[in-house]
């Protein structure tokens, strides 16, 4: 490669503007590098002294302790370490990535041992408080009183309240009940209209605060609580359940039924009766084991996982194929137009593909889509469950193939003629120096980017998203839809409402995923021999 | 043959053979027809959405039932609608910020291409080039971490994000600054792989030959690695822009106001609210935004081809 070498050690012999770029780049890493350099590391400490006032104001200590670290370290590497070259290079990009990749994933991971989900988002304290309060009763013949919603000194919204039997009058606030002085309170016509130290909400206000009211709960003695009921009267609530802190359990008084403490975050009676919420705990692998034990999970995650493989695997298989074909096709010494057809090939590879996505969608529409109307047909394109995936697998096709063309393209051109050419001297046949010749020396080159393709696609949520966003509805009533990879089915599962979110559930399968993907990705590359770069 | 050398072949020994294959015109029809019907088909292929998007983009009817091949009157009208029209109030995907979403993913894609190759050429440099404990056990954790789907990981990038624009609004969620920042927290990965290929086919007594003459490590990365590896890190800058621009979950958990959009956010909305009737205002938005992506392809063909093999194939 006598061009290249010339080219690398000689830089007067490269391209005029390479040589401008170099000596820009060496002007700048002389005296001017160092200035950069100290630039940047006095804006860096600067930022960072300013950050760790803001947090020491905070009291947020343990962040403050790793912001001081972290600034003395890179400090530290870029000034007076001579040793630890290598780090210069790393610190930036390392940095980032704990922060940014490293850090969630440790979350993630965290998250998937719990039952993090819809109704076990609070922790046990929260929770217990919410079961107490949310099933708080007026008990029969309970005292009632005339209230009305008032700011205090301080603006915070009080309960003025007056029992209507013996006519004391408080200021109730989630504190509990102040007295308020005899007299302080007037009425008039059974309506309480003013209160000494107190404005009285009044007119609209009072219903864009409504909810606030509502929610206004006033403890009094034992568990008991007063809580408006409209906007002028308010009642006492009874608990109907008991906590016992010692024995973990709630007893409801009525007929004392106690619910247990079941281990997954729930408080449950003997008879299956559970109380609401319940709370996020740790639950070891069961949620690895949901995905193989609970029929409602097992069946849809087993029909993804077929559908995840049959559409990366297709994807890439078909678009390597038709790219490797075109490639050999066009790449014909002494064939004309040759560019012509690379340079409009490339087009669907170049456009950003959320944009041929969207285009697609719009294309394959049933009722108006171009593609019906051209072929004058009513394909329900996206809305049948094999249709949807044959259209998934098309656009993927269109969307990947120009890659493998380019690929294959430089692949092919890199064989030297000479080993085919002596194939043919050896009396080879064109079918045969191809599967004996250029494929094995091709696969060299393309198979890892087959392997890494695959990977991608194996996670391509983006195709399955904007096209169809998982749809048709599948028969078996899951989450999961019938075009649904496990990405895009464990998105469902984490972010989707409607069927309850389960966080926890769908980490766990993200955790899976992992494990597939860095399965699948391993022996394959072990076996075409790609580690070996690592020296 | 090393990615490097034939990145150079690429561009040195091209311009040749390619006139030389255009002086022999004259070749029989014959054993050609057939691949230029292939050609031709493979180019309908790929261009048939591009052309219905060019037709509908000019259309007078801007629904999608009224789109077809041929715009039945040409006119500017959907262009002129997605410029100018006034923000609705309470309408969220208006194509009244189309201007500003693309604005938003022009800084944000071309800040995090940029710093993405910046920091996984210097990543690439040190494994490249140092012999240090961890070396291999970093490069492998660096694939490793890849593999985790990332797009899980939103809601405790959403939560960090969260606590750090209370320190710093600069880059807290709702903020260009803060996706950015998000995004760079994935450039070291395959790229750096990647590119430390390519490092490695540049010989090494460059670098040797720079020392005696008394550069710092730091100056031979700036002097001699990153110019001669510049084709590759145009292709990688070009990789790592296209993917920024396609990134959908992370840009529309993060970024909150209509204003702060980038197109993937804001056209994937508007296209869902007002699908059929907004076709032509969509279409003209799509070939906005594709054209200047599509011209850099074009541009960079040349090194596309061994950039994208170069990492891979050694030896």
């Amino acid at each position: 490669m006598s061009t290249s070498d010339a080219g690398g050690r000689t830089p007067s012999a490269s391209p005029p503007g390479r040589a401008i770029v170099s000596r820009l780049i060496a002007t700048f890493s002389g005296t001017v590098g160092l200035g950069v350099k100290i630039l940047l590391l006095a804006v860096m400490n600067a930022v960072a002294v300013w950050a760790a006032a803001i947090l020491a104001g905070d009291g947020k200590w343990i962040a403050l302790g790793a912001l001081i670290a972290s600034t003395a370290a890179i400090d530290a590497v870029y000034l007076f370490s001579r040793r630890v070259i290598p780090l210069k290079f790393l610190v930036p990009g390392t940095l980032l990535l704990l922060a940014f990749q490293v850090t969630p994933i440790v979350y993630t991971v965290d998250v998937a041992f719990t039952n993090y989900s819809t109704g076990h988002l609070a922790t046990k304290p929260e929770a217990i408080r919410a079961i107490t309060q949310n099933t708080l009763e007026p008990p029969p013949g309970g005292k009632s009183y005339v209230m009305a919603p008032a700011r205090d000194a301080g603006g915070a919204l009080v309960l003025i309240l007056r029992d209507e039997e013996t006519g004391k009058a408080f200021a109730g606030t989630r504190k509990g009940l102040e007295p308020l002085a005899p007299g302080a309170v007037r009425e008039q016509a059974g309506a309480i209209v003013a209160a000494d130290g107190y404005t009285l909400v009044t007119g609209s206000e009072l219903f864009t605060l409504d909810r606030e009211i509502r929610s206004l709960l006033v403890p009094t003695e034992g568990s008991a609580a007063i809580r408006a009921e409209g906007l002028s009267t308010a009642i006492e609530l009874q608990p109907t359940l008991r906590y016992d802190a010692r024995a973990n359990t709630f007893t409801r008084i009525s007929n004392s039924l106690v619910f247990r403490d079941n281990r997954h975050g729930s408080f449950i009676a003997a008879n299956g009766e559970e109380l609401e919420p319940g709370w996020r705990t740790g639950v070891g692998f069961e949620n690895f084991g949901r995905m193989l034990h609970d029929p409602l999970i097992r069946k849809p995650f087993l029909r993804v996982l077929t559908w995840t493989f049959a559409f990366a695997f297709l994807a890439v298989g078909l678009a390597f194929a038709l790219g490797l074909f075109l490639a050999i096709t066009l790449d014909k010494p002494g064939m004309r137009f040759q560019r012509f057809y690379r340079s409009l090939l490339i087009i669907p590879y170049a456009i950003p593909g959320f944009l041929s996505l969207l285009v697609w969608s719009g294309l394959l529409n049933d009722d108006f889509g171009v593609v019906n109307r051209l072929f004058h047909t009513s394909i329900p394109w996206l809305f049948d469950p094999w249709w949807a995936k044959a259209s998934i697998i098309l656009v993927s096709l269109w969307l990947t193939f120009p890659y493998f063309f380019l690929v294959c393209l430089g692949a092919l051109q890199s064989i030297p003629a000479e080993l085919t050419e002596a194939a043919r001297v050896d009396g080879g046949g064109r079918l045969q120096i191809f599967r004996r010749v250029t494929l094995p020396l091709l696969m060299v080159a393309v198979a890892p980017l087959l392997i890494a393709s695959f990977a991608f696609n194996f996670n391509n949520f983006n195709n399955i998203y904007f096209l169809t966003a998982g749809g048709p509805a599948a028969t078996d009533q899951s989450v999961a839809g019938s075009t649904d990879i496990l990405i895009s089915y464990t998105y469902k599962i984490a972010f989707q409402a409607g069927k309850g979110q389960d966080y926890g559930l769908a980490t766990s399968m993200a955790i899976a995923i992992f494990f597939i993907v860095g399965t699948i990705s391993a022996v394959s590359f072990s076996r075409t021999k790609a580690l070996e770069n690592l020296q | 043959m090393s990615g490097y050398e034939q990145a150079a072949e690429t561009a040195a020994a091209e311009t040749p053979a390619v006139a030389e294959r255009r002086g022999r015109p004259g070749r029989r029809l014959g054993d050609m027809w057939w691949r230029h019907l292939v050609g031709l088909l493979a180019v309908g292929f790929s261009l048939f959405p591009v052309a219905y998007i060019v037709s509908a983009a000019f259309n007078s009817d801007p629904t999608l039932s009224g789109s077809s091949l041929i715009p039945r009157r040409v006119t500017l009208d959907n262009f002129r609608d997605l410029l100018s029209s006034q923000a609705k109030a309470g309408s969220t995907y208006s194509a009244a910020n189309y201007v500003r979403w693309y604005e938003n993913t022009l800084l944000v894609c071309s800040t995090a291409a940029v710093l993405m190759v910046l920091l996984s050429a210097l990543a690439a440099y040190a494994f490249s080039r140092f012999r240090f404990r961890g070396r291999r056990l970093g490069m492998l954790a660096l694939l490793l971490i890849q593999m985790f789907p990332s797009l899980l990981l939103v809601v405790a990038i959403y939560l960090i994000l969260l606590q750090t624009g209370k320190v710093f609004p600069v880059i807290g969620l709702n903020t260009l600054t803060g996706l950015i920042i998000v995004y760079l927290g994935g450039a070291m990965g395959v790229n750096t792989w990647l590119m430390k290929g390519f490092f490695d086919t540049i010989p090494i007594e460059l670098d040797e030959s720079a020392r005696v003459d008394g550069a710092t490590p730091a100056q031979i990365f700036w002097g001699v690695v990153l110019p001669l590896a510049l084709p590759v890190l145009a292709v990688i800058g070009l990789i790592s822009f296209i993917s920024t621009l396609n990134e959908f979950v992370f840009a529309s958990v993060l970024l909150q106001d209509s204003d702060k959009f980038t197109l993937a956010v804001g056209l994937r909305g508007y296209i869902d609210q007002q699908y059929a009737e907004h076709w032509g205002p969509f279409a003209a938005g799509v070939l906005l935004a594709a054209i200047p992506v599509v011209v850099l392809f074009q541009v960079f063909q040349r090194w596309l081809v061994a950039g994208l093999t170069g990492g891979a194939v050694k030896g």
